[in-house]
């Protein structure tokens, strides 16, 4: 197996081909594992203390073995890169047809530095290379900026496919992700800053040169295993229908929403708790990336009559809502029309700006205006006029988006980086403790869900590498009470599945963390593990798939332990900015303040909180007091060049 | 005998074609109800209630709690007049 790395670099505009050679992949997998190695390795010859909005920072995109191999388990690329927001780790997958047009066009992992002089777009064809001016594009959205590129190159030698930042990566918000073809976005952790920055505007691929599979005949009994199994799942059919959205009303049922910045736990309006959105606006299902055997993505079509509030976006047409875009508008913001919730999505997609990060920060300004925090005159020195702060309210919503976007104001340039720096700097700027409001873990964004009764799910927000995440750690075993899984991860033990025991609550997450990072190595869609047709284990049945892309034959316990080691460079990364212990932790409302209603009212982090990052820890061998690693763990893993490294910084035991 | 309610959502609503339903069980057995709503509704509930290899509840993308929130077993009793409620189990997005 070997692979192809196009460097660029933009203050001098070489353009390099490398070829990846295999024993980076029989360590690092591929994905996501091989885009750490890239950052890892750049931050040995480059500050890693630099500014993240710098020309030393750099963008990694990449993409796994499996993504556009056939398989049939979905497609996602990953972009990995220093967070200008969070100022750690940071990464996020985004799926779509981009990834593997990538491939297709000639290589697999794109790593970008320096800063261009003017605006500029990377156009790469079947292995042609060029950086193009981009004035043209600046100061353009994501759709328009799409299509302007399909137009300007053309059909041949296929459509071009994009990645592209908005008018807030431009203006380098901390927390602008990058799109892919105008539809999917990278959100997580501020990668269109860091292109922003980089005057980059756009990549843009096309390409017919095809991917090759080191052995077809396995690769094609795989994947017509994986789609009979995939076919008689009534689970997954339902999944088709519904994606994410299927999650509201569990949610509402066992109170895990985020309402009003998470002063409450159930979205309320009548028809906002159910999903029968998807009969009165859904209008048809799509796979996303050509190469899924589910397809949850689906296109919405408001024509108006729905309700009030629809007329205003009477013809607009978009991605189906995904849970967390509905939890972002309905919940934290409390947006009780479906109509409004479909445009949040749209317009935070067109904008390619994360709807987590934005709809706390949002939700924070009017909680302490709702509480009479702040005065009206405090919002009009934010905004530099009179603005109401209404929950529920679009035209309020917009303005507040509007000025994070554009760096319109006081209020948009305190807000570049999220609620936790948000808040940090606001309570700073009026002499007073606000961070009591602020939802986050880690410094990063609370996702817009329930966290305080799942200790799993708490413990993932603590320690994901990237800032709070649901992502890394997945907590589902705990949340669905999958004793069964618990049984088989954990020796017959059912603990990990108990919401009223700490134990094997940070193991859980410790082993799913290793596990998600195997599955974003592979390329493949977190959805088609989750609903678990093929047995939850990704180190056997997906290993299989593995071996056939890449020729590499791992025993399961082999690709744990890659998983784990995966994951440890995400830790090393971190611990060399200095993070430890004490930055693993949640925000006070979570923390201390009882979970106001539903079905597990009264319980707040801190009850389990120590005892599963203890665990959390112990599982990882890694040092309980500091959080540091340990050199005996790292050279378990093969990684003796990290422990040097991370010796020489003082951040090893 | 005793009688179970049950409430159906997202996909289980969509194949009961209700929201609500009740049970009369025999005995006051999850696995008793298991099978009264896979007679009463056809195999596509069936199918998302019971997982055809082990015979046991089917915990793929589905949730079945009680009034606590406890997930429920095949070998769990009921108590007359006991709601349970049938979810799918997702997350993310
Ligand atoms: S399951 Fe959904 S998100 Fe995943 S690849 Fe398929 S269509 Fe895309």
């Amino acid at each position: 197996m070997e692979s192809r790395l196009l460097r660029v670099n933009l203050s001098t505009g070489e353009l390099t081909g490398e070829v990846i050679p295999h024993s980076v992949f029989e360590r690092w997998i591929g994905g996501s594992g091989i885009n750490n190695w890239i950052l890892w390795e750049h931050f040995l010859t480059h500050d890693i203390n630099c500014d993240p909005r710098g020309p030393d920072n750099i963008f990694i995109f990449g993409v796994g073995p499996l993504a556009g191999s056939g398989a049939g388990s979905g497609v996602k690329g990953r972009i990995t890169f220093k967070s200008p927001c969070y100022n750690m780790f940071g990464d996020s997958a985004g799926g779509g047809k981009f990834p593997y047009m990538v491939r297709f066009s000639g290589y697999e992992y794109i790593a970008i530095t320096g800063r261009a002089p003017r605006p500029v777009y990377l156009h790469i064809c079947n292995g042609e290379v060029e950086l193009r001016d981009a004035a043209h594009l600046w100061g353009r959205d994501t759709a328009e900026t799409h299509a302007l590129l399909q137009q300007e190159l053309g059909d041949y030698p296929s459509k071009a496919h994009t990645l592209t930042i908005s008018q807030a990566g431009e203006k380098q918000v901390g927390i602008a992700g990058v799109v892919s073809d105008a539809l999917r976005i990278h959100a997580r952790g501020g990668g269109g800053a860091v292109l922003g920055s980089k005057n980059l505007k756009a990549i843009a691929v096309q390409g017919n040169g095809g991917i090759r599979i080191q052995r077809p005949e396995n690769m094609l009994a795989w994947s017509d295993d994986f789609r009979q199994r995939i076919d008689g799942n009534e689970a997954v059919y339902g999944f088709k229908r519904r994606g994410t959205l299927g999650a509201v009303e569990m949610y509402q049922h066992i109170g895990s929403h985020f309402w009003r910045n998470n002063q409450g736990n159930m979205f309320r309006g009548d028809e906002i708790r159910s999903d029968n959105w998807v009969k009165k606006y859904h209008k048809y299902s799509e796979v996303c990336s050509s190469d899924c055997f589910i397809a949850c993505d689906g296109k919405y079509k408001i024509d108006g009559s729905e309700s009030e509030a629809a007329k205003k976006y009477a013809g607009e047409t978009f991605r189906r809502p995904e849970y967390l875009t509905t939890g972002s508008a309905a919940g934290a913001l409390d947006v009780r029309d479906w109509a409004e919730v479909a445009h949040w999505g749209k317009l935070t997609n067109d904008y390619g700006i994360d709807n987590q990060d934005l709809s706390c920060s949002i939700a924070f300004l009017m909680e302490l205006r709702e509480r009479d925090l702040i005065s009206d005159r405090d919002v009009a020195e934010l905004f530099g006029h009179e603005q109401t702060l209404r929950w529920g309210n679009m035209d309020d919503i917009e303005a507040c988006v509007d000025a994070i976007v554009f760096q319109k104001n006081p209020f948009g340039e305190l807000f570049r980086d999220g609620p936790y720096y948000g808040a940090l700097k606001y309570s700073e700027m009026k002499g007073q403790n606000f961070m009591k409001y602020a939802t986050y873990g880690k410094g990063g964004a609370s996702f817009t869900e329930e966290m305080r009764p799942f200790p799993t799910w708490m413990n993932n927000m603590a320690v994901a590498s990237r800032g709070a995440d649901h992502l890394k750690g997945i907590g589902l075993i705990e949340k669905f009470q999958r004793k069964d899984l618990s049984k088989i991860y954990f020796d017959g033990r059912t603990e990990a599945a108990d919401l009223s025991t700490p134990e094997l609550k940070g193991a859980c997450t410790a082993l799913v963390e290793n596990q998600v990072a195997l599955l974003n190595s592979y390329g493949v869609c977190l959805f088609h593990w989750m609903l678990d047709p093929a047995g939850y284990t990704p180190q056997d049945y997906y290993g299989q798939a593995y071996a056939a892309a890449t020729g590499i034959d791992y025993t399961p316990e082999e690709l744990m332990l890659a998983g784990e080691r995966i994951c440890n460079l995400e830790k090393a990364f971190n611990s060399r900015v200095g993070m430890r212990r004490e930055h693993d932790t949640v925000c006070e409302r979570w923390m201390w303040e009882p979970n106001p209603e539903g079905m597990y009212e009264g319980k707040v982090a801190a009850d389990m909180f120590d005892t599963v990052l203890d665990e959390y820890y112990e599982w990882r061998g890694w040092d309980r007091e500091s959080g540091l690693q340990t050199r005996e763990r790292l050279q378990r893993l093969g990684m003796d060049d990290v422990a040097d490294v991370l010796a020489a910084d003082g951040a090893l035991i | 005998m005793i009688t179970v309610h049950t409430e159906f959502h997202s996909h289980f609503r969509e194949i009961a074609a209700t929201a609500r339903d009740s049970f009369e069980l025999e005995e006051p057995l999850v696995a008793e109800l298991a099978e009264r709503i896979s007679a009463r509704y056809g195999e596509k509930m069936r199918a998302m209630l019971i997982d055809p290899e082990t015979r046991e509840l089917n915990e793929r993308g589905t949730m079945f709690v009680d009034t606590s929130g406890r997930r429920i077993s095949m070998e769990d009793t009921l108590e007359d007049g006991e709601t349970i409620t049938f979810l799918v189990g997702i997350a993310g997005g």
